[in-house]
C-alpha cells in the first residue's frame, strides 16, 4: 500500500496536464455587447482607419493539398516555388505593427529565418534575412497601399465584393484574441461555389478586423483562417518603422512606374464565365511549357490527370490547366472547369 | 546543539550538489563530451574558411565570411539536433544507472539522505550540464569566428544590427533557450535511468527517443501531436534573434518543459522510491 502511495506523484501530473488543457480555453467567458445590424458593423469597421495596433497573427491553410514533408533542412537552398506550396500547406506566424498612419511593419516569422515588409509614408523596405538581401522602394504619391495578407486588409478586399449575390449577416458572442467580437458571416447565394461561408471577425470595441475564416462546402471548416492571436492597441515605438541596412545587407532599388508592376509583362485580358462566386476566369497561358524540371516536377506533384489536361484542387479553389495551353480557375468544382474548357 | 542541527541539514544538500558535480566535471568522459561539442564550431569554421562561398546550407552558414561571430550560431543550429541531446543523454542516462552499475547506489543511500534528495541532486547536476553544453558550443563559435574571420556587429534575423553587448545579451538568452529545451530529455533520461542498472541502455534509450521525437515531429500526418513532443520548440531559440525579441516560443517551451520534467521526476520518484537497492 505504502509502495503504491509512491507513484501518486506520477498518476497526478498528467491529470492536472488534462484538466489545465481542458480549463485554460474554455476561461475566456463568451463576450457581452449590444446586437448590431450588418450595415452599423460595416460602419465600424471603417471606423477603425487609423487605429494603432500590434499583434501576433497566424494563418492555417487545411486546402487538401498534398503535404510536403516538413524538415529540417527547410530553407536549405529551397525553391521558391516549394516555398509557395509550402505556404499554401503549411501553418506561419507574422507580427503586424501599425502606427494607424504612415508607419506599416509585418515581421514573416519563419523558422530560424524573417522576413520583413517595413513602411514608412512613402519609404518601403523588404528584407529577407536567408539572403541578407534588402529591396528599397520609393512609393508614386498617390499609390494605394495595403499590407499582404493582414487580417484588416483581407477584409477590406472581402468587403469591397460584396454584392447581391453575397448574403450577410452577424452573429455575436465570440472572443478573438481575447476581444469581444461581431462575426460577420458572408454566405454565397449559390450552391455552384466551393465557399460555403466567409467568418469575419471584427473587434466590437475599435472596429479592426481581427479574424477572417472561410469555410469549405466540401465540410472543411477553417480551410483558411488568418486571425491574431495577440492584439494590443498600444502605438507601436517609431524606430519599427523605420529601416537602416546592415552593413553588408545587400540592397536593391526599385523605382515602380505607376500603374504597371515592375519588370512584369503585361497580363493577358482573362474570359470571365459565370457570376459572383461561382464564376470561372479563363486565361491563355501554358504553364507546362515554361517550366523547369524542378518546377514539372512540383507541378506533377500537386495536380492530378483528366481528360482535359491537369488539374490542382483544393477545399476552395480549382484550376484546370488544359493541354491545349489555357488555364482556368474558379472557387468552384473541377467539374464546373472542365464543362467551362469545353 | 539544535542549531548546528539545522545548519547542518540546510548545507548538506548543497554539499550533495556540490560533490555530483565535482563528480560530473572530474570525470574524462564529461570533459571528452564538452570538447567533441566545441569542436562542432571549429569544423563550421575551418570548412568554411576553404569553401567560402556555399550557396546553401544550415542557416546563417553564408553569412560567417562575412562576419565570424555567425560560427556561433551555425554551430548551435547544428548541434541543436544531434549533438546535444546526445550529450544530455549520455550524462542523464549516467545519473542513477551508474551508481547502480558500479556498486555505489546503496552506499549513497545508506548516507543520511533521503532517496528524493539524490534525485534532485542528480537531476540537478544534469541540469548544470545542460547550460555548459550550449555554453561552450556558443563560446568555441565566438573564438573560432574571431579566429578566422573578420567579426563586426552582428545582423539579426529582422535586418537590424547589435552591437557587442547586445550580442553577449542575445547569446546569454540563447544558452537560456537551448537549456531549458534540453530539461525534459534530461528528465526522461533521469527516468529510464532508474528503470536500469546498465547506463549504456538508459543512455541509448535516451537518445533514440530524442531522435523518435524529433521524426515525429516532422510528420504533418501528426500535427494535432506535435504540440506535446518535447522537441517541438527546440528551434525556436531563434526567435530571440528577432528586434523586438518574440517571446512566445520561449514560454511554450517552458511550460512544455516543466510537464515533462514534473512527469517524469515523479515517474523516477515512483520507481527509485518503491525499488530495492541491492547494488
Amino acid at each position: 500500500m505504502n509502495k503504491l502511495s509512491r507513484w501518486l506523484p506520477a498518476a497526478a501530473v498528467p491529470i492536472v496536464v488534462v484538466a489545465g488543457a481542458v480549463a485554460l480555453p474554455a476561461m475566456s467567458a463568451a463576450g457581452d455587447v449590444p446586437d448590431r445590424r450588418p450595415e452599423e458593423v460595416l460602419d465600424l469597421i471603417a471606423s477603425s482607419a487609423g487605429v494603432a495596433f500590434s499583434g501576433t497573427v497566424e494563418q492555417t491553410s487545411e486546402l487538401g493539398l498534398p503535404e510536403l514533408p516538413e524538415s529540417d533542412m527547410k530553407g536549405y537552398g529551397s525553391s521558391d516555388e516549394s516555398a509557395v506550396v509550402e505556404f499554401l500547406t503549411g501553418d506561419h506566424s507574422a507580427r503586424v505593427f501599425s502606427d494607424g498612419a504612415e508607419g506599416q511593419r509585418v515581421q514573416l516569422l519563419d523558422r530560424l529565418a524573417e522576413r520583413d515588409l517595413i513602411r514608412n509614408g512613402s519609404e518601403v523596405w523588404a528584407y529577407d534575412s536567408k539572403r541578407d538581401e534588402a529591396i528599397h522602394a520609393v512609393l508614386p504619391e498617390d499609390a494605394e497601399w495595403s499590407a499582404p495578407a493582414t487580417p484588416p486588409d483581407l477584409a477590406e478586399a472581402l468587403l469591397a465584393k460584396i454584392d447581391p449575390t453575397t448574403a450577410v449577416s452577424v452573429e455575436s458572442g465570440n472572443r478573438v484574441a481575447g476581444r469581444e467580437v461581431y462575426d460577420l458571416i458572408l454566405t454565397p447565394r449559390t450552391e455552384e461555389s466551393l465557399v460555403a461561408e466567409i467568418e469575419l471577425s471584427v473587434d466590437a470595441d475599435t472596429g479592426l478586423p481581427l479574424r477572417v475564416e472561410v469555410d469549405s462546402t466540401d465540410g472543411t471548416d477553417d480551410a483558411v483562417s488568418v486571425g491574431f492571436r495577440e492584439i494590443d492597441y498600444d502605438t507601436p515605438s517609431p524606430d519599427l518603422f523605420t529601416f537602416t541596412p546592415a552593413e553588408g545587407t545587400v540592397v536593391h532599388e526599385k523605382q515602380p512606374t505607376p500603374g504597371v508592376a515592375p519588370a512584369m509583362p503585361e497580363p493577358p485580358e482573362p474570359v470571365v464565365t459565370g457570376e459572383g462566386w461561382a464564376s470561372v476566369v479563363e486565361l491563355p497561358g501554358d504553364v507546362l511549357a515554361s517550366a523547369d524540371p524542378e518546377q514539372a516536377a512540383l507541378f506533377e506533384q500537386l495536380t492530378v490527370a483528366v481528360p482535359e489536361g491537369r488539374v490542382l484542387s483544393t477545399s476552395l479553389v480549382s484550376v484546370l490547366f488544359t493541354s491545349d495551353g489555357r488555364v482556368l480557375a474558379g472557387a468552384v468544382p473541377v467539374e464546373t472547369l472542365q464543362a467551362a474548357a469545353r | 546543539m539544535s542549531q548546528a542541527e539545522t545548519t547542518g541539514t540546510r548545507v548538506r544538500p548543497l554539499a550533495l550538489l556540490g560533490s555530483e558535480l565535482g563528480l560530473l566535471f572530474r570525470r574524462r568522459r564529461t570533459w571528452a563530451m564538452l570538447a567533441a561539442l566545441a569542436l562542432v564550431p571549429v569544423l563550421i569554421g575551418v570548412a568554411v574558411r576553404f569553401r567560402p562561398n556555399a550557396e546553401s546550407g544550415p542557416p546563417f552558414l553564408t553569412a560567417i565570411s562575412e562576419n565570424g561571430l555567425f560560427v556561433s550560431f551555425t554551430a548551435l543550429t547544428v548541434s541543436v539536433p544531434l549533438f546535444l541531446p546526445l550529450t544530455v543523454g549520455v550524462v542523464a542516462g549516467d545519473t542513477i544507472a551508474g551508481e547502480a552499475s558500479l556498486g555505489t547506489l546503496r552506499y549513497l543511500l545508506v548516507a543520511p539522505t533521503t532517496r528524493v534528495r539524490v534525485l534532485l541532486v542528480k537531476y540537478a547536476a544534469a541540469a548544470v550540464f545542460a547550460i555548459a553544453a550550449p555554453l561552450v558550443v556558443l563560446l568555441a563559435g565566438i573564438a573560432v569566428g574571431a579566429l578566422l574571420f573578420p567579426i563586426r556587429d552582428v545582423t539579426l534575423l529582422s535586418g537590424v544590427t547589435v552591437d557587442a553587448g547586445g550580442f553577449a545579451v542575445r547569446c546569454a538568452l540563447l544558452v537560456v533557450y537551448v537549456a531549458v529545451s534540453l530539461l525534459g530529455l534530461s528528465a526522461i533520461g533521469l527516468f529510464l535511468s532508474t528503470l536500469t542498472t546498465v547506463p549504456v541502455g538508459a543512455m541509448a534509450a535516451t537518445i533514440v527517443l530524442a531522435a523518435a521525437s524529433q521524426i515525429l515531429d516532422s510528420l504533418p500526418q501528426l500535427d494535432w501531436l506535435h504540440p506535446w513532443l518535447f522537441s517541438h520548440w527546440w528551434f525556436g531559440f531563434a526567435d530571440f534573434l528577432r528586434e523586438p525579441i518574440v517571446w512566445d516560443s520561449f514560454q511554450s517551451n517552458a511550460l512544455l518543459q516543466l510537464g515533462y520534467v514534473a512527469l517524469f521526476g515523479a515517474l523516477a520518484y515512483g520507481r527509485l522510491s518503491t525499488k530495492d537497492i541491492l547494488t
